[in-house]
C-alpha cells in the first residue's frame, strides 16, 4: 500500500529519495573537504580524506532512510484528528499497519537511493565494501523496527496532547546526532563515545555507514543486532503501554 | 436474541477550558482549568438481532458518543456493555470482523489511493476470498451507481461519491452489526435519495442489526423501526418510529422531516404535551 501510495506521488518520491540526501551529502563532502584542507594532514582519528568522504555521502543517504518523519506524522494526525478510527475499528493493528508501510516505503527508497553513493564510490574511487551491501540493507531494515517503534510510542503521545508534533524534529535531530549523522562517532569524545556505540542509536547510521566504508565489521554488526533486539523489546514496551493508556482517554475526535 | 445489551453506561469527557484574550492564554500555560464534562448519563439499552434502530437528537446529546461505546472506539467511563457477546473496548479480532461503523464526518478509506484499491486492502485485512469480495464490491457499487469512481483517487471524488465508497468499505466483510453516523449528512437531495433506496434494500437482503444516527428523520423513517430520542446525554424516548412521528406532525403540528429540525425543541415539546397526558412510547428513566 505505501508503494502504491507514493507512486502517486511521483516528484514527492523523488525529491525525497534522491534530491534532498544529494544536496545534504554535497554540504558535508565539501565540509569534510575543508576540514582536511585547513588541516593539511592526510589522515584524521586513523582514517584518510577519502574514507571521510565516503562515510558523508554515505551517511546521508543512509541517514534519509533511517529516520522517520513522513510516517510519524500520518500517524500522529491520525490519533490527534481522530483519523485513527478507520484502524481501531478493523481487525489490524495500529503498530503493524504503520509497520507494513513504512517499511515498504523505505526498501523502496533504499533501493533506488543507495545506488547513488554506490556509483559515487566506484567513480571517485572512495572505499566501499560492495560485497557488504546486502547484508548492510537487511541490517538497515532490521534497524527500522526500532526506528518504527520509537516512531510508535511518540505517536501515542498523541492521546494525551493535542499538538506533539515537535517531539518528532527533538527526536529525529537527536538520533542524528547519537548516530553519528554529520561526525563519525568514533571521533567522539569518551565515555560519550563507548556509550554511544554500544546504544542501538549507532546502527542508524555509523554502523551501516562504518560497515560499508570499512571502519567497521562483522563483530561489530553482530553486536549491533543485539542492540537494537534490546531496543525494539524495551521501546516496544514503552509503546504497548502508552497505546493502551491513551485508548482508555481516546475520544474517537482526537485528544 | 439480544445483540446489545447496556446497563448504566456512562461516558465523561475531561476537556480544558480558558478564557478569551492574551493574558487567560500566558495563565492557560501554566494553569490547565479542566471540567468533567457528562455525554452519556447511566444508560440501560437491549437491542435486538435484526433491529433498526433510529437514534435521533440535537448536536452534542451523546447520540455519536453512544455508537463509538457500542463499536469499542472509545471506553466507558462506567457501566456494563456487551455487544455479541463481547466486550466492545477490548477490540477483539472477532468482535470487529461482525461489526462495521461508519462515520458520516470522517473518511475511513485511504485518502490517497482508488477506492478499488482500498477495498482491495481491507479483503486482506478482512481475510476474505479475494474473487468473492471483488464481485461483492463490484454489486455494491453498481447498485450504488458509483462503478465509474472506483479507479479514482478517493481525494478526487465529490462528498455524495466518496460516501458511497465509504458505505461499499463498511459493507464488504458483511458486517453482522452496522453503526452509520449520520451517513447521509451533507449530501445532496439526489444522493441522499440513492443511500437511502440502497440501505433500505440492503436490510431487507440481509438483515444486519442496525443503529442509525441522523439529522434526517426521512433517513430514519424509511429504515428504522425502532427510535430513540437521546437529550443531553439520556435516552427519553424509546419506541415505535412511526408512532412518533405521527404523533409530532399531526398533534404536536411540527414539522419534523425539515433538515433545520431542532430535535432539543422537539423533544421538549413533546414531553410538555405528555406531562398532560398519558404517554406514548416508552420514555427511559436512566
Amino acid at each position: 500500500m505505501a508503494i502504491l501510495t507514493q507512486l502517486e506521488y511521483r516528484l514527492n518520491f523523488t525529491i525525497d529519495a534522491v534530491i534532498q540526501p544529494i544536496l545534504t551529502a554535497t554540504v558535508e563532502t565539501a565540509l569534510w573537504l575543508g576540514i582536511f584542507s585547513a588541516l593539511g594532514a592526510g589522515e584524521l582519528g586513523g582514517f584518510g580524506r577519502e574514507s571521510y568522504l565516503a562515510y558523508a555521502l554515505w551517511a546521508n543517504f543512509v541517514s534519509r532512510v533511517t529516520t522517520n518523519w513522513m510516517y510519524e506524522y500520518n500517524m500522529l494526525d491520525e490519533i490527534d484528528s481522530g483519523r485513527v478510527n478507520a484502524i481501531l475499528m478493523r481487525p489490524i493493528s495500529f503498530y503493524e499497519f504503520y509497520l507494513s508501510q513504512f517499511m515498504g516505503y523505505k526498501f523502496l527508497v533504499a533501493v533506488i537511493s543507495f545506488v547513488i553513493p554506490l556509483t559515487f564510490c566506484f567513480v571517485f574511487g572512495f572505499p566501499v565494501q560492495v560485497e557488504r551491501f546486502p547484508v548492510m540493507l537487511l541490517f538497515v531494515m532490521y534497524y527500522l523496527i526500532f526506528v518504527h517503534t520509537l516512531s510508535f510510542c511518540v505517536a501515542c503521545l498523541a492521546f494525551y496532547l493535542n499538538r506533539a508534533h515537535s517531539f518528532t524534529g527533538v527526536k529525529n535531530l537527536a538520533i542524528w546526532v547519537m548516530a553519528g549523522e554529520m561526525i563519525p562517532l568514533d571521533l567522539y569524545p569518551e565515555p560519550l563515545k563507548s556509550l554511544l556505540l554500544h546504544s542501538p542509536f549507532a546502527s542508524g547510521v555509523y554502523v551501516p555507514v562504518g560497515f560499508m566504508t570499512g571502519r567497521v565489521g562483522f563483530d561489530y554488526l553482530g553486536q549491533s543486532v543485539i542492540s537494537v533486539t534490546v531496543g525494539i523489546l524495551v521501546i516496544g514496551l514503552i509503546g504497548r503501554f502508552l497505546w493502551k493508556r491513551g485508548l482508555r482517554v481516546y475520544s474517537g475526535t482526537g485528544a | 436474541m439480544n445483540i446489545i445489551e447496556c446497563r448504566g453506561l456512562t461516558r465523561q469527557y475531561k476537556t480544558y477550558r480558558r478564557r478569551e484574550g492574551g493574558w487567560n492564554a500566558i495563565k492557560g500555560f501554566f494553569n490547565r482549568q479542566t471540567e468533567l464534562k457528562t455525554a452519556v448519563k447511566p444508560t440501560n439499552l437491549t437491542i435486538q438481532d435484526g433491529q433498526v434502530v433510529g437514534l435521533v437528537g440535537a448536536n452534542g446529546a451523546g447520540k455519536t458518543t453512544l455508537l463509538k461505546m457500542f463499536s469499542g472506539l472509545i471506553h466507558p467511563s462506567g457501566g456494563e456493555i456487551s455487544v455479541l457477546g463481547f466486550k466492545p473496548f477490548e477490540r477483539k479480532t472477532d468482535f470487529l470482523r461482525q461489526i462495521s461503523i461508519l462515520l458520516g464526518q470522517k473518511a475511513q478509506l485511504w485518502w490517497d489511493l482508488p477506492a478499488a484499491d482500498s477495498f482491495n486492502l481491507l479483503t486482506r485485512i478482512y481475510d476474505l476470498d479475494p474473487v468473492q469480495a471483488k464481485n461483492h464490491w463490484l454489486d455494491l457499487a453498481e447498485r450504488l451507481d458509483c462503478r465509474d469512481q472506483l479507479y479514482v483517487q478517493l481525494r478526487r471524488l465529490s462528498l455524495g461519491e466518496r460516501m458511497k465508497m465509504e458505505i461499499i468499505g463498511s459493507l464488504l466483510h458483511r458486517p453482522r452489526v452496522l453503526f452509520l453516523d449520520e451517513p447521509t449528512i451533507g449530501l445532496d437531495v439526489l444522493a441522499q435519495t440513492t443511500i437511502r433506496h440502497f440501505l433500505t434494500e440492503y436490510v431487507q437482503e440481509h438483515r444486519p442489526t442496525i443503529i442509525l444516527t441522523s439529522h434526517y428523520m426521512d433517513d430514519i423513517s424509511q429504515l428504522a423501526d425502532r427510535l430513540l430520542l437521546i437529550s443531553r446525554g439520556e435516552i427519553v424516548y424509546d419506541g415505535d418510529v412511526g408512532h412518533f412521528l405521527s404523533y409530532a406532525e399531526k398533534t404536536l403540528k411540527l414539522d419534523i422531516k425539515s433538515e433545520e429540525t431542532d430535535f432539543e425543541q422537539v423533544i421538549h415539546k413533546f414531553f410538555e404535551k405528555e406531562s398532560g397526558r398519558g404517554q406514548i412510547g416508552h420514555p427511559h428513566t436512566t
